[in-house]
Formats: structure tokens, C-alpha cells, sequence
């Protein structure tokens, strides 16, 4: 069921920027260029389909680099197989947000 | 960019996520709100130094911030709709409490509004002194009934008694009273002496009247519900001088309702020596007991020899005053414990415990459930002493035995049925999870009694168990059972988000 799940173009691109490794807010609307009040509800409904998961960074690794901790968002099984499948549906996704492996290349 | 400007701005930030934080669920706005400080933060030191400080990045920062309201709705709305896939809340314990919860309240709303409920419902407004009787003649069966004459009382009064001291008299007429706002109605007046509520105690200006004023004019003391209807409750009519029939007195106070519980409803009572009474008169007499008397009492009882000039044979019986001033909650106590006596004529008061298996309970799941029994208990008795009291006072305005009667029966009636409620209720409930079990459905046949069990089966629909009741008791199945159902159940109820 959850492979066969559609996404929009913008979660599309939201699960692309996370499994690049923009892991927190913030990096993923650096790298999409949407507005915060369009990324963080879309990763709210991710998360609720179980294409991301979130965790909570350890508070004694932001102390010691003097900062608030981050909420850190990671890609599900379920989330990479939707991820593919979207890329199918929008070929321009990987152009868009290149992933790691293609920077490299 | 101004240091104090900027500090505005960063406050004005943080006041937007504080907003937006607030259309969160509780539960969730803490961790919501630590995210979105941690991301505002990470936000501004990604700015470049020469932008820090910048209406660009204010701008940017406030915008960001402003992204919260659409992020605090979006998660608000995913809250609702795991709200609406979560398990009905129908059939819970909580449900149950709730629903017996908002009886109580309305049955406590109503006894503080109604105000004769609120009267009856405080003794310390009906108080009187202790070890005060009523002096009624021997004749006579009907405790109120006025049946001593002025003459006798007045004898009683000349003479020596052992068992009582201090004694008072009061009559009823019906009476105008003038100048009043209605000039035909008449009005219950009680003539009475002066020590009448020294002797009663209550309120302490009225127990100040106890001789004769030296205005003259006897006081008269008035109900509140004449006070209300005759001179609009208006507070300066104290001190005045109205007409009570041919008798001229001045107003000395205003009788709170519900203060006078003795025999005789009156509106208003005049104030008179012992001289003015009419011998012929039939009314009341109202003593005190000597600790002598309070000896001789039994069953609040006083035999009295009235050893008076005229007829030497008339003896006096003292009555009590308790049974008038008890207040509601002795009888209510009296009835809780009939209720309690009876409750095994109309219901089993075993909690079906049995089980099919050697399956237990752990022992906090037992403790709850006892706490779940004990809390409907306490809620339901008063529910029961509030309800019975609305019932039963609501339109009183003071002492009546018929009111007596019908706070008793209503208690009783109350917490009879309503225990056999709870213990229905309780018996249907999972020990586990404490829902009701659902869905019956008839099993076997009843020509097949001795055969095979029949009766009928109902389901936790938590998944939990299946509750077996015969439809017919015998020797191997007498009593309802209990079947757990282990976790290999669990995909039939997967549907209900639970179990």
C-alpha cells in the first residue's frame, strides 16, 4: 500500500532534500527554497505516514557545541520505496536535489 | 541595526511562536516549541555576519516565524484525526464516571439552588437549644397538635416541676397586618411569650428578647417570606410600628427561612408578657428539660404529672424536638443501611469473578478496579443524598414529616437500584481494561440445556476476553465466566485501533 502512495511534488522533494542528508528543518528549506510554513507541515504529514521518522538530537552533543539541540528527521523503509517511485513520477527530482552519490559523480 | 530594536524584533519572534504554540495540543507543545526555537535559532546564525543584524534578516526571521501558525494547524489537525481513529471512548470506565459525575453536579447545582433544599441541607440554620421539649396533653396523640390551654400553662408555670424549667407559650391566629403593601390577607400570627426564643436560642438579637421593652409596644418578629411579600424586603421597615390585628408593636427583626421548626406555621410572631396571654386559649408549651428530666426521658419522651389546681388528672407528655431538628442526613444514613439490607432480594451481589482459565488479573489491575467500584459507590450515594434531597425540599419552607417521608423513601429508592446498577454494571465490565462487553449473541440451545451450555456471549471489544452468562444456572455452570483471549485474537480487532 504504502509504495503505491502518491506524493505532491513538494513532499516528493522534501523526502529527496532528507535522503540527500538535510536532516532538520531548516537545511530542508535551505535546500527546496519552500517557505518554513510549507516544509515543517509537510514533514508533519510524512512522519504521521511513516515515510520519516524524527528523533531528538542528545542534549549533552548541542551543549557542547554551545547550541540548541536539533530535531533530526531520517528517511523509513517505507519512505525510500516512495522515494523511488516518486522519482519515476518526477524525473527532474534528482536534477532538482541531487543526491550525494550524483554530486560525487 | 539599534541594539534595542533588534531585541524587539527577536521578542516579537518569539512572542509569534508562542501564539502559534498555542493552537498545539498541550501534550505536544513543549517538544513543538522546542523545534521551532532550536530551527529560529539555527535560522539566524545561517545568516552571513554581514546580514546578521539586518532588516533583510528580520524580515526572513519573521517570516519564518510566521511559518509556525501553518505548522501549528497543520499538527493540530493530525491530532484530530488520530483522535477520531482512537477508540471510542464508549463503554469506558471514564464514560461511566463522567456520565455519574455530571448527575451529582446537577443534583449539587439544584440543592444550592433551591431554597429549601439549601435550607434543610444546613441544621446550623434550624438549630435550637438543646434538651427542649414540647408539653402536649395526654389526651392527645398528634404531636402537632396544640392542645395546652393558657390556664395551663400558666399553672404550670406557678408550679414547681422536677423535670423541666423555663417554659414559654405561643398560639395561632389568623391576623391583618397593617400598614402592608395587601391590607386583606390575613396572616398566621403566633402570640407567644417573651422568653419564647430565649428559650429556642438561634439567632442571638432574637434571644435578646426576653423581658418586656421599655418602648411600651410589644416587638413582633417577622417571617421572611411575609418581610418579602408584605414589605418587599426592604430593610428599614426594622424599628417600625405596624398594626398585628388590634395590636400595635414595633417590627424587632425578620425570622431567617427555615429557622422555625416547631409545631404551627406562622408568618409572624408577636411578642407578649405572660399577662396578656388568654387563658382559655389552646396552644403551645415549649420547656426545657432539667438534667432530672433528661433522666426520666425514654424513647424522647417526658411523662409529666401536671399537678395543676383545676384538674389534678391531666397529666403532660414532653416530646422531643430532635426528630424536627435532625437535619436531612440522618435519615438519609438510615436509609443507605435499608438499602444496603434489601439489595440482596433483588440482585446477586457476586461480582462474577470466575474464569475459564487460571488467567489473573495483576494485582494494580485489581486495585483499579476496586477504585473504579468504590468511586461509582461514593458518586452514587451522593447523588442519592442531594437528588432526594431536591425531591423532596425543594418547595419547603420548614419542618414537614411528609417531606421527612419522602427524603427517606426517595434515598432509599436511589441507592437500591442504584447499587444494583453499579453491580450489573460492574459484572459486564472486563477486570482489565474495565469496558463493557458488548455485542451478545445467543450460543447453543436451550432444549439442550443439560446436554451442552447455552446462554449468551459477549465480547470486550478491546480484544481482551469473551464473557460467557447461562442462560439457564446449572450445577457445572452456575455463574457468569470470563474466557481470555490471548494475542493470536488480535487481528479481529484490529480494526478497532486497539487491543
Amino acid at each position: 500500500m504504502v509504495s503505491q502512495m502518491k506524493l505532491s511534488h513538494t513532499a516528493a522533494m522534501i523526502l529527496q532534500a532528507i535522503d540527500t542528508g538535510c536532516v532538520y528543518g531548516f537545511s530542508i528549506m535551505e535546500m527546496t527554497g519552500l517557505p518554513s510554513g510549507t516544509v515543517y507541515p509537510a514533514m508533519r504529514r510524512l512522519e504521521r505516514d511513516e515515510l520519516i521518522s524524527s528523533r531528538w538530537e542528545r542534549q549533552s552533543i548541542a551543549d557542547a557545541e554551545q547550541r540548541p539541540a536539533r530535531k533530526y528527521y531520517k528517511l523509513t523503509a517505507a519512505g525510500r520505496v516512495t522515494l523511488e517511485g516518486s522519482r519515476k513520477r518526477y524525473p527532474l527530482l534528482q536534477r532538482m536535489i541531487p543526491s550525494e552519490e550524483a554530486k560525487s559523480l | 541595526m539599534n541594539p534595542p530594536l533588534r531585541l524587539a524584533l527577536g521578542g516579537m519572534n518569539r512572542v509569534f511562536l508562542h501564539c502559534a504554540s498555542l493552537l498545539v495540543s498541550r501534550d505536544q507543545r513543549v517538544d513543538w516549541r522546542r523545534e521551532w526555537s532550536a530551527e529560529l535559532w539555527h535560522m539566524r546564525r545561517s545568516c552571513p555576519p554581514s546580514e546578521l543584524f539586518s532588516w533583510k534578516a528580520e524580515q526572513a526571521a519573521a517570516a519564518f516565524c510566521l511559518g509556525a501558525f501553518q505548522d501549528a494547524f497543520c499538527v493540530r489537525g493530525i491530532r484530530r484525526e488520530n483522535r477520531e481513529v482512537a477508540p471510542s471512548q464508549h463503554g469506558s470506565a471514564g464514560e461511566c464516571l463522567f456520565w455519574l459525575a455530571g448527575l451529582l453536579a446537577l443534583s449539587c447545582i439544584l440543592a444550592c439552588v433551591l431554597p429549601g433544599v439549601y435550607v434543610e441541607s444546613h441544621p446550623a440554620h434550624y438549630q435550637i437549644n438543646p434538651g427542649l421539649i414540647l408539653l402536649q396533653s395526654d389526651l392527645f396523640t398528634d404531636s402537632s397538635a396544640a392542645t395546652i390551654t393558657g390556664q395551663q400553662f400558666l399553672d404550670l408555670k406557678a408550679s414547681r416541676q422536677r423535670g423541666i424549667d423555663g417554659l414559654a407559650f405561643y398560639r395561632m391566629t389568623k391576623e391583618t397586618l397593617s400598614p402592608g403593601l395587601h391590607a386583606k390577607p390575613k396572616w398566621a400570627v403566633a402570640h407567644a411569650s417573651f422568653n419564647l426564643f430565649a428559650l429556642l436560642g438561634g439567632p442571638e438579637s432574637f434571644a435578646a428578647v426576653s423581658s418586656e421593652p421599655s418602648g411600651g409596644l410589644p416587638p413582633v418578629v417577622l417571617s421572611d417570606e411575609l418581610w418579602k411579600r408584605e414589605f418587599n424586603g426592604n430593610p428599614k421597615v426594622i424599628g417600625n410600628v405596624v398594626r398585628v390585628g388590634r395590636i400595635a408593636a414595633r417590627v424587632f427583626g425578620v425570622l431567617p427561612r427555615g429557622s422555625w421548626r416547631l409545631p404551627g406555621r406562622a408568618d409572624a410572631w408577636l411578642l407578649q408578657p405572660n399577662t396578656e396571654i388568654s387563658r382559655s386559649a389552646v396552644g403551645y408549651v415549649v420547656a426545657h428539660t432539667t438534667r432530672f428530666g433528661q433522666a426520666e426521658m425514654y424513647d424522647d419522651r417526658l411523662h409529666i404529672n401536671a399537678f395543676v389546681t383545676d384538674d389534678p388528672d391531666a397529666d403532660l407528655w414532653g416530646v422531643s424536638f430532635d426528630e424536627r431538628t435532625r437535619g436531612p442526613w440522618t435519615i438519609f444514613r438510615f436509609a443507605v443501611f435499608l438499602a444496603f439490607l434489601a439489595l440482596p432480594a433483588i440482585t446477586s451481589v457476586s461480582l462474577g469473578e470466575s474464569c475459564f482459565s487460571s488467567h489473573r488479573p495483576s494485582l494494580a489491575r485489581n486495585l483499579y478496579r476496586w477504585v473504579f467500584l468504590s468511586t461509582k459507590i461514593v458518586l452514587l450515594l451522593s447523588i442519592a443524598y442531594f437528588a432526594s434531597l431536591d425531591l423532596s425540599y425543594w418547595n419547603a419552607t420548614g419542618y414537614s414529616a411528609l417531606s421527612e417521608y419522602a427524603q427517606l423513601a426517595s434515598s432509599f429508592f436511589i441507592c437500591l437500584f442504584g447499587m444494583r446498577w453499579i453491580l450489573l454494571d460492574q459484572r459486564e465490565r472486563f477486570p482489565v481494561c474495565l469496558r463493557r462487553v458488548t455485542h451478545p449473541a445467543q450460543v447453543g440451545q436451550a432444549s439442550r440445556t443439560f446436554l451442552a451450555w447455552n446462554g449468551t456471549e459477549l465480547m470486550c471489544t478491546s480484544g481482551h476476553t469473551l464473557l460467557h452468562v447461562p442462560g439457564l444456572p446449572t450445577s457445572w455452570f452456575g455463574t457468569q465466566r470470563w474466557m481470555y483471549l490471548d494475542t493470536s485474537w488480535k487481528f479481529l480487532f484490529a480494526g478497532t485501533g486497539v487491543g
